[in-house]
């Protein structure tokens, strides 16, 4: 198993009603593999994962790319700064 | 000499000054200033109004991003001397400073001027700062529309 530590900000994080929840994963999940988890532990989340932007380790990430053991994963909308 | 570079999320009020001389260097004779600041009477598209925005940020990603934004204008704009990229989060009213981007340079004419356009309009693509808007009606994220590709 591996840990990560996922972030929610925005209108994520409201819907998740969280900040942040660690999870423990097989080995090689993707990021794509982790929003299915998330699905189930947040159903809230529903409407808003097919347009969320990803950042694993404060880099953005694709569906394709692969979580390891300690990763930050953070979950938000488009950015909107300025 | 090195040429200064301030990447900073604050909660506190934007010093202008203070910034200024931060990236001021003995070589410097011209700065491209732009500063964003809460509207709070909309005439374009929807007409509206705003009692406030809620700005949040993922910290630790945003200053790394607004460094990367500041290496691409030194990348492009290679003149450019000092950088001073700032987003002021939490509660901002209308008519106070939201963000700061300020470039110098040795003199005006130097692409100066587009650097800090360039400053501000990477920073509303890439950077992980998000505003909620508070309306007499009501509340909304206010939500992005670049989708960031692998690198960026």
């Amino acid at each position: 198993m591996m840990n990560v530590k996922v972030l929610f900000f925005a209108n994520l994080r409201e819907r998740a009603g969280s900040r942040q929840v660690e999870l423990d994963l097989a080995p090689d999940v993707t990021v794509a593999g982790l929003k299915k988890i998330l699905l189930e532990k947040f159903p809230a989340l529903k409407d808003y994962l097919p347009t969320v932007l990803v950042a694993v380790d404060r880099e953005y990430a694709f569906d394709d790319t692969v979580l390891s053991d300690g990763a930050e994963v953070a979950l938000f909308p488009p950015v909107s700064g300025g | 000499m090195t040429f200064p570079t301030i990447c900073s999320i604050t909660h506190t009020e934007i010093d202008l000054d203070a910034l200024l001389a931060q990236i001021t260097l003995p070589s410097s004779g011209a700065a491209a200033i732009f500063t964003g600041m809460v509207r709070g009477v909309t005439t374009r598209g929807e007409p509206h109004e705003t009692v406030y925005l809620e700005y949040e940020a993922y910290q630790p990603m945003a200053e790394a991003k607004m460094k990367q934004v500041a290496d691409e204008i030194r990348r492009r704009w290679p003149v450019v001397e000092g950088i001073a990229i700032l987003q002021r989060v939490g509660r901002l009213y209308p008519r106070t400073p939201t963000v700061l981007i300020a470039c110098t340079a040795a003199h005006r004419d130097t692409g100066v001027f587009e650097a800090a356009r360039y400053g501000i309009d990477r920073l509303k693509e890439i950077v992980p700062v998000w505003k909620k808007e508070i309306s007499p009606d009501g509340e909304e994220w206010i939500e992005g529309d670049y989708i960031p590709k692998a690198g960026e």
